[in-house]
């Protein structure tokens, strides 16, 4: 697919990972929309981007921003789900024994931000990319954490769930030319790594990565553009990652 | 029948050219689901040159009723 002149929308895209994917894209010339809950960062990329407030657990809100895009720009040529939060809770807490089990609110909304959302947001998007015939790219940010991450119980399963929601949708929508493909970073050197991980963590992580270091958000962006801009990818979850496994 | 509509057909569906009857409907079809009709949409596309809108994709149940969609779209099916 040929990224200059296509219309893209990034999901979280205010802030972080998704900045640096909106970023990339509209240097490879793409038209970026940006859609993010996030006001004041909406706020901060002044006229950079056209952008959207969007809540991604939001059917009614997801549907009527999807279509104010295309309203706009007659089309969504591509999506990149990458609206999420990182997670981090263990089944069982041993230290904490009132509340020692998982608790069932906080794992609904770690699926419903990170797993929902991109069933929403896709369903929402592929819809006009069917009537419209157009020819569009989804590209899932997924993580590593997808292999199943001990402490990360919801966050895992809904990465894991999005790897398979993006190749069975491969699968159906190749035929009409929507090819869907997902990112699965590594640790990569954001504010939600660093809030979400202590520095011993960090440390051990780093000297546990081959490349002995963690990724740059900007090698999550660029690897998001190679799968959009070759037309026989489909279906793959491309690990970004340095050669750490966990 | 025109033959290469038959063949079309024969060919999404995985049936016999024989098979292939104006009153063939998406119901006698058990390979006919979602993911077929946009197989089907692809291919009378691709064979026709003609874009189908979604208006037209939802007529798309029955033999009968593709021909019908086709000539609409000004393909000349030889009948």
């Amino acid at each position: 697919m040929e990224i200059k002149g296509a219309v893209a929308l990034v999901t979280g895209g205010a802030n972080g990972l998704g900045l640096a994917i909106a970023t990339f894209l509209s240097e490879q010339g793409a038209h970026v929309v940006v859609g993010d809950l996030d006001e004041d960062a909406l706020s901060g990329l002044g006229g950079e981007f056209d952008h959207h407030v969007l809540d991604v657990t939001c059917p009614d809100n997801v549907t009527k921003v999807v279509n104010d895009i295309v309203k706009k720009h007659g089309r969504i040529d591509i999506l990149v789900n990458n609206a999420g939060v990182i997670f981090n809770e263990p089944l069982v807490n041993i230290m904490n024994p009132e509340g020692m089990i998982h608790d069932y609110t906080r794992f609904r909304n770690s699926i419903a931000v990170n797993l929902d959302s991109v069933f929403l947001m896709t369903g929402a998007v592929v819809e006009h990319m069917i009537k419209g015939r157009t020819k569009g790219c989804i590209v899932n940010i997924s993580s590593i954490s997808a292999r199943g991450n001990e402490g990360q119980t919801a966050y895992s399963a809904a990465k894991s769930g999005v790897n398979a929601m993006t190749v069975t949708w491969s699968k159906e929508l190749g035929r009409m030319g929507i090819r869907c493909n997902a990112i699965a970073p590594g640790f990569i050197n954001t504010g939600s790594t660093n809030s979400a991980l202590t520095e011993t963590t960090i440390n051990h992580i780093v000297a546990n990565t081959p490349v002995r270091r963690l990724g740059e958000a900007k090698e999550v962006a660029q690897a998001v553009v190679s799968v959009i801009s070759n037309d026989f990818i489909n279906g793959t979850i491309l690990e970004v990652n340095g050669g750490i496994t966990i | 029948m025109n033959e290469k509509l038959v063949s079309v057909l024969a060919e999404v569906f995985n049936l016999q050219p024989d098979q292939i009857v104006p009153e063939l409907t998406k119901e006698n079809v058990g390979s006919w689901d979602s993911l077929k009709q946009m197989d089907l949409v692809i291919s009378l596309e691709r064979q026709y040159g003609v874009t189908l809108q979604v208006e037209d994709i939802i007529q798309l149940v029955s033999v009968a009723k593709i021909a019908e969609v086709l000539k609409r779209k000004g393909v000349d099916l030889g009948d």
